[in-house]
C-alpha cells in the first residue's frame, strides 16, 4: 500500500492502478472521496474481472495513471 | 438496590452466531443502570498513574464508572483509592484536579479525612458528639482492590474479584506493549502533561467497540491520511508497519480483552519512524534496536489499539495513549485522555511527541474528531424508534478464528485472526460484547472465572511474566483476607 | 422493548365531556415516548416536496418524528424515502442538508447505498466478509409507504395504514386549497426557496392545536395588526375576508384533521388582497376570477390554517406554508417550514411573495414570534409541580357542532361550528385531541379506521 490518493476529484477515463495490481478507468465518480466506479482493464489476479464494472474503494487505489 | 435483573442478553440482544447486535444495548436506559451494578462496580478500572503522585501527600481526583474518586499517597507512601465522598452527608471531600495535601476536608460540616482515608477532624466531637461517635467506622470509603503496575493503578469495588494479574491473564504481554519503554525496559514510562477530560454524546460502548479493534473504519480518518498525519509525514500513521507486517487481531476469550498488532518477520527490523525530527527517529531507531536485543523474537510485535475490559483503551504506538470511557448516563460518555512517553527519553522527543499527541488525538486532535462525529450520530440513530429495532451488523469474519497461531517459532497469545488480506474483522468486537453479555448475565465473579474451572488459578504464561524483581508490581488488598 | 401502557387516556387526561385537558400530556416524559411508538411511528407525517427532488439524484434530508430521514430520488425517477442511518453501525449516511448524489456513503466504515436503498458499496466484501454478507437483508430501511400528492410527499412507518388519499378522506379538498395554484389548477404550486428551521421550547402540540385552528389567540396578533402586516396594508391580514364571509370550523372526527376556512358569499366577487402590489393584485384577480370558474361553488372556500393529524399544518392563504412540528424530546418542537408559490406566477409575485412570507412567518417573522412567545411560557407553565395539577379549558363552543351544514347552496363537508357570530370556538382542538387519545389507546390500526366498519362506531364523547 502507498501513499493515500485523494480520489475525489479524478475525472471519468482516468485510469487507476489497484492495490492487486489490476489497471481500471473510471467511469464515474460520486466525489465522496470513498468510492469510484470503474471498469477493469487487466487484472492479473483475477482476469474474469476485465471488462467488469465495479465500485472501487478508496483504500485500495494506489496510482493514478494518466 | 438491585435492579430487575434482565434475562435472554444471548441471543436476543447479542446474538454472536449471526453476528448481530441489538441498537437496544446502547441507548436503553435500565441496561445502562444495570451495566452501572454488573460491569462497573465488579471489573478493574482504571485510576491513574503513579507518576501523577510522586509524593506523599499527593492526590488526583478520577473516576470509576459513575463515581468520583481520589487517587492519592499516604504519609508512609502507600497508595489509595478512596471514594470521594464524605461519609456524613456525602459531598465530595475533594473539589479539586489535583494536588497536594495533608488532609481533605469536606466543605459542608467540616468533617476532615487523612490521606489514609481515617477520619480525623470532627468539629464538635466533644460537644455535639460526647464523643460517642466511633471515628474508625467512618473512614472514607475504600476500594477492596488495588494494584500498581508499572506505573499504572488499577482498582476494583468487588472484594470477590480476581487478582489484577489473574484478570489480566496472558493479556498482560500487551499491556506490557504500551507500558514499557520503547527500548524495551520494563514500566520504563511516565505521564505527560495534563489529563484531557471531554464530553460525546453517545452511549460509552461506541467508542470502546472503536478501541478494542474496529480495523474497518480507517475510511473515517482518509482526510487526515491525505494531510499527511503520520509522525513521518505522509500518509497513514502507520504506513510503513502496514507494508511489511502480519497484521492481527487477538482476543481474550475468557477475560473479554483484545488487541491489534503487528508482527514483524523474524528478521527485520521496526520499520524507521518520525522522519519529521531527526532527535526522535534516532532515538526511536535505538530503542527498536534496544528493544530486539531484549525481548528476542517477542521483539518482533509492535502495538495497535486495545482494550481491557470493559472501559480502559490502549493505543500503544503513536499515539501513545491510554484512555478511559466514562460512563454519563446511556446517551454521554466523558474521555478522560493519558499520554505516555518514555521517562527516559530526551526532552526534545518529550516535546515532538507533545505536540504530535495533541495534533492526534483529543477534543481537538484531528483524528479523534472523525472518531466523535460517527458515534454522535450512531448513538442519535440508535435511539430512534424505527431505527432501533434494526440491529447492527458483527458478522466480519467469523469463522476464521486461529487458536495457537505462531509464526516463525513465536507462539502469539490469545485467539488470533490474520487479517493482512482479510483486510479487516469484527473479531475483537464480537469478543467484547460476548463478556460484556456474559457480565450482565453473571451472578457472581465465580461464574465469570470460567479458567479457574480447568483448576488454573492464574494462567501459566501470566505466572512466568509477573513483574521483575527490579519493577515490583504491588498489588494490596486492604481486605487482608482476600488473597491477591 | 415494549414501554409499559398507559391506559386510560380518556376520560382521566383528555375529558372532552367537560373540555378539560390535562397539562400532564404536555410534558410526560412518558406519554412523549408513548407518542413515539403510537403516533410517529404510525400516522402519515409530510415529507417535503417533490419541486425539492425534481432530477435523478437529488436528495433532501428530512425528518419523520425524531428520526432523520432521506428523500431521494433514484435513476429510475423514483421517489424513496429512507432512515438516514447506516445498517452497520448507525451513522447517518447523508450529512448534508439536501444535494444531488449518485451513491449515499456512510462516513464512519465505507458502506454506500445507491439511491434506491439497496446496498452497493461493502468494504472488503471478499476479504473480510468472505463474499458472505447477504447484501440484500443490509439495504437502508425505506419507510412502508409513501405517497406524492399535486407534489407534497408524504410516509409513514406503518404498513396496515390506510393508504394516503383513505388517511384523508373527505379532508382532501380542503388540503388542495394550499396545494392548488391561486387559479385553481390542481397543484400548481412549488416550493419556493429554503426551508426554514428553528426549535421552540414547547411541546409539539401547542404549535399543533394552534394550527388547527386556535381562532381565539388574534389578541396575541394584534400589535401586528396595527402596524398593518396584511399585504393589503392597513389592519388583519385577512380582513377583506372576515367582513363578508362565514368563518367556519371544519373538522373530521374519524381522521383527526380540520381546518379554519371561510365561505365566501355566493355571488360575491373575491375580495381584493395584495393591494400593496399592482402587479400582485393583478395577479390575484385574474387567479379568483379562474378559479371561481374551474370551482364552481368550491371556489367560494378560502382556506386559512388546517392541521393534518399529527402535525402537519398549512396556511393557505397569506402566508401559503406547510409547517412541520417535529418532537424534540417532551419539551421541545423542532419547526420546519415550507413556502409555496404558483409555479406559473411572474417573477414579480414571487418576489413579493418572498418578502412578504418571511416578515410574516419564521423565527424571524412577526407574527409567528408572538406564538413562540406563548408557546415557551404555557409550556414552562405546564411542566410546574404545582401548575400541572390543573386542567386547560376546551370548553368553548361545546355542543354547537353541526353535521351537514350548508349555506347559500354550498354544503360544506366535515363537522361544522359556525364562528361568524360566536367568533370563536375550540371544536377543531376538542377534535385533534380526540383523535390523539385514540391513536395513544389503539392497540392497531383496525381500531383507528372506525369508518370502515359497517355499523359506524358512536363519535367520540
Amino acid at each position: 500500500m502507498s501513499e493515500p490518493v485523494n480520489i475525489r476529484h479524478i475525472a471519468p477515463g482516468t485510469k487507476i492502478a489497484l492495490a492487486d495490481g489490476a489497471l481500471a478507468e473510471i467511469v464515474s465518480n460520486p466525489a465522496d472521496g470513498v468510492w469510484v466506479f470503474a471498469r477493469y482493464l487487466s487484472s492479473p489476479g483475477d482476469p474474469s474481472r476485465v471488462g467488469g464494472e465495479e465500485m472501487i474503494f478508496a483504500q485500495d487505489i494506489v496510482a493514478i495513471r494518466e | 438496590m438491585a435492579t430487575a435483573g434482565i434475562s435472554g442478553y444471548r441471543p436476543g440482544l447479542v446474538d454472536l452466531k449471526a453476528g448481530q447486535i441489538s441498537r437496544e444495548i446502547f441507548v436503553n436506559d435500565e441496561i445502562y443502570q444495570e451495566e452501572l451494578e454488573r460491569l462497573f462496580a465488579r471489573a478493574w478500572l482504571f485510576v491513574g498513574h503513579e507518576s501523577q503522585i510522586p509524593n506523599s501527600g499527593d492526590y488526583f481526583v478520577s473516576g470509576m464508572g459513575e463515581e468520583s474518586v481520589i487517587l492519592c499517597r499516604d504519609r508512609t507512601g502507600e497508595v489509595h483509592v478512596f471514594l470521594n465522598s464524605c461519609r456524613h452527608r456525602g459531598m465530595k471531600v475533594c473539589r479539586y484536579d489535583e494536588g497536594s495535601t495533608p488532609v481533605f476536608t469536606c466543605p459542608y460540616h467540616g468533617w476532615s479525612y487523612g490521606t489514609d482515608g481515617k477520619l480525623v477532624g470532627v468539629p464538635y466531637f466533644r460537644e455535639a458528639y460526647h464523643e460517642k461517635l466511633d471515628k474508625s467506622r467512618w473512614s472514607l470509603v475504600e476500594v477492596p482492590k488495588l494494584c500498581c503496575y508499572k506505573g499504572t493503578v488499577w482498582a476494583c469495588w468487588d472484594p470477590e474479584a480476581p487478582s489484577f494479574f489473574e484478570y489480566l491473564g496472558d493479556f498482560v504481554r500487551y499491556l506490557d506493549l504500551t507500558l514499557d519503554g520503547w527500548d524495551g525496559s520494563e514500566g520504563g514510562t511516565e505521564i505527560l502533561g495534563g489529563i484531557q477530560k471531554w464530553r460525546i454524546p453517545c452511549n460509552w460502548k461506541f467508542p470502546a467497540e472503536n478501541f478494542c479493534g474496529d480495523s474497518y473504519h480507517n475510511i473515517s480518518h482518509r482526510s487526515v491520511d491525505l494531510v499527511g498525519i503520520g509522525p513521518s509525514g505522509s500518509g497513514r500513521r502507520d504506513m510503513q508497519e502496514r507494508l511489511m507486517a502480519r497484521r492481527l487481531q487477538v482476543s481474550f476469550y475468557e477475560r473479554g480483552h483484545q488487541t491489534g498488532v503487528y508482527l514483524f518477520p523474524g528478521n527485520r527490523l521496526t520499520p524507521p519512524s518520525y522522519q519529521h525530527s531527526p532527535i526522535v527517529a534516532e532515538y526511536f531507531a535505538h530503542c527498536e534496536a534496544e528493544r530486539h536485543r531484549r525481548r528476542g523474537a517477542w521483539g518482533r510485535l509492535i502495538g495497535s489499539p486495545g482494550e481491557i475490559f470493559p472501559n480502559t483503551a490502549l493505543h500503544p504506538r503513536q499515539p501513545r495513549t491510554i484512555a478511559a470511557w466514562h460512563p454519563r448516563g446511556t446517551h454521554q460518555t466523558e474521555v478522560w485522555r493519558w499520554y505516555l512517553v518514555d521517562k527516559a527519553a530526551p526532552s526534545e522527543v518529550k516535546d515532538f511527541l507533545r505536540d504530535y499527541y495533541i495534533r492526534y488525538s483529543g477534543p481537538a486532535g484531528m483524528t479523534e474528531q472523525d472518531d466523535m462525529e460517527n458515534w454522535n450520530y450512531a448513538h442519535a440513530a440508535s435511539r430512534g424508534t424505527i431505527a432501533r429495532r434494526y440491529p447492527y451488523s458483527y458478522e466480519q469474519g467469523m469463522g476464521f478464528e486461529i487458536e495457537n497461531y505462531e509464526s516463525e517459532g513465536l507462539p502469539v497469545p490469545g485467539t488470533v485472526m490474520d487479517i493482512t488480506e482479510a483486510k479487516s474483522s469484527e473479531h475483537n468486537l464480537r469478543n467484547l460484547y460476548r463478556r460484556w453479555a456474559e457480565f450482565m448475565e453473571a451472578e457472581s465473579w465465580d461464574e465469570l472465572a470460567t479458567w479457574r474451572r480447568n483448576g488454573e488459578a492464574m494462567p501459566a504464561r501470566a505466572a512466568e511474566l509477573k513483574p521483575q524483581a527490579h519493577h515490583p508490581g504491588r498489588c494490596r488488598v486492604v481486605c487482608p483476607s482476600q488473597s491477591v | 422493548m415494549a414501554t409499559a401502557r398507559i391506559s386510560g387516556y380518556r376520560p382521566g387526561l383528555v375529558d372532552l365531556a367537560t373540555g378539560q385537558i390535562s397539562r400532564e400530556i404536555f410534558v410526560n416524559d412518558e406519554i412523549y415516548r408513548e407518542e413515539l411508538e403510537r403516533i410517529f411511528a404510525r400516522s402519515w407525517l409530510f415529507v417535503g416536496h417533490e419541486s425539492q427532488i425534481p432530477n435523478p439524484g437529488d436528495f433532501f434530508v428530512s425528518s419523520m418524528g425524531e428520526e432523520s430521514v432521506i428523500l431521494c430520488r433514484d435513476r429510475a425517477g423514483q421517489v424513496h424515502v429512507f432512515l438516514n442511518s447506516c445498517r452497520h453501525r448507525g451513522m447517518k449516511v447523508c450529512r448534508y442538508d439536501e444535494g444531488n448524489a449518485a451513491v449515499l456513503t456512510c462516513p464512519y466504515h465505507g458502506w454506500s447505498y445507491s439511491t434506491d436503498g439497496k446496498l452497493a458499496g461493502v468494504p472488503y466484501f471478499r476479504e473480510a466478509y468472505q463474499g458472505t454478507l447477504d447484501r440484500s437483508a443490509w439495504g437502508l430501511v425505506e419507510v412502508a409507504q409513501s405517497r406524492c400528492y399535486k407534489g407534497s410527499v408524504w410516509a409513514t412507518w406503518d404498513p396496515t395504514a390506510p393508504p394516503f388519499l383513505e388517511y384523508l378522506g373527505d379532508f382532501l379538498p380542503y388540503i388542495d386549497l394550499t396545494l392548488d395554484a391561486w387559479d385553481g389548477s390542481d397543484g400548481g404550486t412549488e416550493i419556493l426557496c429554503g426551508i426554514q428551521k428553528w426549535r421552540v421550547p414547547c411541546n409539539w402540540k401547542f404549535p399543533a392545536e394552534n394550527f388547527s385552528g386556535d381562532a381565539y389567540h388574534n389578541i396575541s396578533h394584534r400589535s401586528v395588526d396595527l402596524v398593518g402586516i396584511g399585504p393589503s396594508g392597513s389592519g388583519r391580514r385577512d380582513m377583506p375576508e372576515l367582513n363578508m364571509a362565514r368563518k367556519l370550523h371544519i373538522a373530521f372526527p374519524e381522521r383527526g384533521h380540520q381546518t379554519t376556512s371561510y365561505l365566501l358569499p355566493k355571488d360575491a366577487a373575491p375580495p381584493s388582497a395584495y393591494q400593496h402590489s399592482s402587479v400582485v393584485s393583478d395577479y390575484f384577480r385574474e387567479c379568483e376570477e379562474a378559479r371561481r370558474e374551474k370551482r364552481g361553488d368550491w371556489g367560494r372556500m378560502i382556506a386559512l390554517v388546517g392541521e393534518i393529524f399529527p402535525n402537519t399544518a398549512y396556511l393557505a392563504r397569506q402566508p401559503r406554508t406547510l409547517a412541520a412540528w417535529h418532537p424534540r424530546g417532551a419539551h421541545e418542537t423542532e419547526v420546519w417550514r415550507w413556502f409555496l408559490v404558483d409555479k406559473s406566477a411572474p417573477a414579480e409575485v414571487k418576489d413579493f411573495l418572498r418578502d412578504y412570507y418571511i416578515r410574516y412567518s419564521g423565527p424571524a417573522g412577526m407574527t409567528e414570534q408572538d406564538d413562540m412567545e406563548n408557546w415557551n411560557y404555557a409550556h414552562a407553565a405546564s411542566c410546574g409541580t404545582i401548575a400541572r395539577r390543573y386542567p386547560y379549558s376546551y370548553e368553548q363552543g361545546l355542543g354547537t357542532e353541526v353535521e351537514n351544514y350548508e349555506w347559500e347552496g354550498f354544503r360544506v363537508p366535515g363537522t361544522v361550528c359556525d364562528l361568524t357570530q360566536a367568533k370563536s370556538s375550540e371544536h377543531n382542538l376538542r377534535n385533534l385531541y380526540r383523535r390523539w387519545a385514540e391513536f395513544m389507546e389503539a392497540d392497531s390500526w383496525d381500531e383507528l379506521m372506525s369508518w370502515r366498519r359497517p355499523a359506524r362506531a358512536e363519535a367520540a364523547e
